[in-house]
Formats: C-alpha cells, structure tokens, sequence
C-alpha cells in the first residue's frame, strides 16, 4: 500500500523526536545540526531517506528522486556497514575498506550517530513532569534499588547453581577438574608416542640385516 | 446577463447564488475552527496526516524555497515547510477565513514557528501575490470550497515561478464500488453524528460530505490544472481514491 512507507516514517520520527526530547545532551547537538539534510541510500533492501534536523528533533521523508545537490551529504552503506556503523565502528576504517561512500560533509555522519545512539534518556525529570519532583524521584529510587537488587540476585542465582551443578551435584567437572584431566591426558599421549617409536625401532631392528643393526644405539 | 438571472453555483448539494458561496463556507469554517484538529484526527482516523505527510514529500521543498500554502487552515504543511525552509526561505500561510488563520497562527506560536512564515487572508480566486512568487504552492482540502476553481488554479499557476510545483491534496472518487459505498454509508450517515457530538454542529459535516460528492473527480482536474497552464500533470491515489494528490509543474 503506498501509504505504508510513509506511515512508518512517521511513526519513526515522533519516536525518534520523543526520546529526543528526553536527552538533555540532544538540544546542543541539534543546534550543531539544524537545516542541515543528510540521504542515506540503503541497498538490499533498496530504501533513500532523508534526514532533516531541525531545532526540535529531526524530519524522516523518503528519499526517492531527491537529487544529491539538494543534501548536504549522501550516504550509501548496505544493512551490514549499518549495522557495524552504529555498533560504534569508526567511519575512515568503513570508507577505506570500501563499505561505506560518503559524499558531502562527512562529519554529519558522526554527528548523527552521537545524537541517535549516544541517547542519554532522563526518565526521571521526564516522570517529575507528571508526577511531581519527590514522587518522581521516589519511584526512581525505587526503580534503582530494583534493578541493583535484580542484578545482585541474578550474580548470587548463577554462583549458587554453579557451585550445585560442579560441587555438589556433581553434574559438570569444574575447571581445576578439567585442567587434571587434560595433564593425564597430555601424558598419556607422550607415553603413548614414546612406546610407538620403541615398537617402530625394534620392528626395523628384526627386519634389518645383523650389521646395519650392531650400529643402533642401545634402548 | 440581466440582474434578475443570478448565476447559481453548488454548495454541497444545494444551489446558491455565486456571490453567496464564499460567505456559507465562511460560516462553515467559522463554525468548526476551533474543534477542526480534533475532527480531522477523528474523521479520517488520524490518515489525513499521512496525507499530508505525503504532500510534503511530494512538494521536494529545499532550504531557501518560497511556499505558499493556501487554505493552510490550522498550519499543518506551514509547521513542516517552515522548517524545511529554514531562515533563507519564506511559508506564506493563507486562508480566506479568519477564524481558521487565528486557529492556525495560535498553533504555529505554541511550537516556536515564527520568523519566516506569514499570515494572509486571501482568496485563492485572486491570490494578492505578484507573478512567479513562489517555488512551492498547497492547497490541502481547501479547492473544493472555492466558488472558481478554474480562477483559483489560474491565480496559483500565474503566481508560482517558472519549474515551480502546484500540489493539490482533495477528497476525490475511489476507484472501488465496494469502498465508495462503505465510504457513502460512512460519510453520510456517521459523520453528521460525529460533527453533532464533537463540534456540535453537524450540518457543517453534511456540508463536508455533500461538497466531497461535488467536488471534481481525478481526470477532470487534473485536465482543469492543465487548462491553467500547468504541465506534467500527475495524480496519486491515496486511500483507494478517497483522497488524490495532484501535482503539476509550470513550465
């Protein structure tokens, strides 16, 4: 359907401009960007955007027919130079490998990805808008004490069945296990070897002729 | 033609003297301003954004651009094109109907709109611009209320620069029997109701409704843009022809 592009644009730029809102870095970044349009051209699956910025967030519109000397700069990078450029890899080493072309202001690039990525997120001040300053922070203090609680349960859950699956159950060797396993193991096969080449020389010493073998040296 | 013989033209389903047409609509729109947002959103089921949307996409505005958008209503396209056009550029947000001019400078303030967009009262008819203006010119949902189109589009085509584009977004024919009876039983019976309980006014939705059946199909203007003196004339389907955006260039 042709408007289902557009209507996933749209949904993506007020998401983006939300949490925009949110970021109180965003503001001083979006000054460094307004007015300038960055076309990003995407292939597989064949997808032109144009990023607009603007004072208050930024404009999605779809890219088709918009000439390169309309934007400030054109970017065209496949799903997976995308995905390692906002995984935080550097764009000279992406250009030089011959992944990503950038036309234009270069720097955009860079810009873009510390505003969309680097989101710093201020639930708290956000939360303080509908509920006030004391229960806002009361809920975040809360929520933190929460998480901190979940992740120390979660360490002490996994050091517990660690020590019931190697220790007490028995289930799994544990790692000093494992390591005097490996040392018989490795002395096992030395021993091994060394009988081989024992049983490869007394079998040339019964085949080779009386002389050839007053010459071997003694086992 | 004697004073007598008063030529008449549709408003809605009605004939009306010429002369009196602009006035009714007036008073429609008076009627509606300030629940006009809410009964879009409602109306169309939040589509009339990606509609617009669509029309911005469509209108290719750059920084530096003069747009006029006419019938700009509560400034939907202005808020977009402003920033688009950025402090080099200019948005002229015209309407005939000063309710709906106050409606709409009122919302551009509240989201920081300010420098380079302009507010006219004007009629499309006799647009107070001089030739070869404007590098972008909208009408969204407004042609169908002018009393001459044929005038309005003439007045747009004379004022817009040479390799400017005429975007027109409208209600239009859709081109599948099963929806545009779906969409008869909807606009005449569910949105009167809708207009009665939101904005307390549901012959101004009647209006809405009649005015839509009366208002031009695809061909026919996009034949009447050409007859102005646009080129390139082309129109899209939205919505399966419930609305067409029509976008000629003149060259």
């Amino acid at each position: 359907m042709l408007v289902t592009p557009t209507l996933l644009l749209a949904g993506c730029e007020r998401t983006l401009n939300a949490l925009l809102a949110r970021d109180p870095a965003a503001p001083a970044r979006l000054a460094a960007l307004v007015g300038s349009r960055l076309l990003i051209r995407l292939e597989q699956p064949h997808l032109e955007l144009v990023i607009h910025y603007h004072h208050a967030g930024l404009d999605l519109m779809r890219g088709e027919g918009v000439d390169e000397t309309e934007v400030d700069a054109v970017v065209e990078l496949t799903p997976e130079t995308f995905s390692e450029w906002i995984s935080g890899a550097s764009i000279e080493r992406l250009m030089f490998d011959g992944k990503l072309a950038v036309r234009g202001r270069i720097h955009l690039l860079e810009a873009t990805r510390e505003l969309l990525f680097d989101l710093n997120i201020d639930w708290e001040s956000e939360l303080a808008r509908w509920l006030g300053d004391m229960p806002a922070h009361s809920l975040a203090e809360g929520v933190r004490r929460a998480a901190r609680w979940g992740l120390r349960a979660k360490d002490e859950l996994m050091q517990d069945v660690s020590e019931y699956v190697f220790e007490e159950a028995r289930l799994l060797p544990g790692q000093q296990q494992r390591n005097v396993l490996r040392d018989h193991l490795t002395e096992l096969e030395i021993a091994t070897d060394r009988l081989e080449a024992r049983f490869n020389r007394l079998q040339r010493k019964l085949t080779q002729p009386p002389q050839s073998a007053s010459q071997e040296p003694r086992l | 033609m004697s004073p007598t013989e008063k030529r008449t033209t549709h408003f809605g389903y009605q004939e009306v003297p010429v002369d009196e047409k602009a006035s009714r609509v007036a008073d429609v729109f008076h009627s509606v301003a300030a629940r006009y947002d809410v009964m879009n959103d409602l109306m169309s089921m939040g589509i009339h954004r990606v509609w617009k949307r669509m029309t911005i996409e469509r209108a290719g505005v750059r920084p530096g651009h003069h747009v006029l958008d006419i019938a700009g209503g509560t400034g939907d396209l202005t808020l977009k094109f402003s920033r688009l056009v950025g402090p080099r550029g200019k948005v002229v947000l015209a309407d005939i109907n000063a309710s709906m001019l106050k409606v709409g400078r009122d919302k551009l303030m509240d989201n920081g709109v300010g420098g380079n967009v302009e507010y006219v009262q004007a009629n499309a008819e006799n647009l107070p611009f001089p030739d070869n203006s404007f590098d972008c010119i909208t009408i969204a949902f407004g042609l169908r209320n002018v009393t001459d189109k044929d005038a309005a589009l003439r007045s747009m085509a004379r004022v817009l620069k040479p390799g400017g584009r005429l975007l027109v977004l409208e209600f239009s024919k859709p081109n599948n029997p099963l929806l545009s009876k779906a969409y008869d039983e909807y606009s005449f019976r569910l949105l009167p109701k809708m207009g009665e309980l939101v904005a307390g006014d549901g012959e101004s939705y009647r209006y809405l409704a009649e005015s839509i059946r009366m208002h031009p199909d695809q061909e026919t203007l996009k034949a009447m843009m050409e007859a102005a003196g646009l080129e390139r004339v082309e129109y899209t389907n939205l919505t399966g022809g419930i609305v067409a955006l029509h976008r000629g260039i003149k060259l």
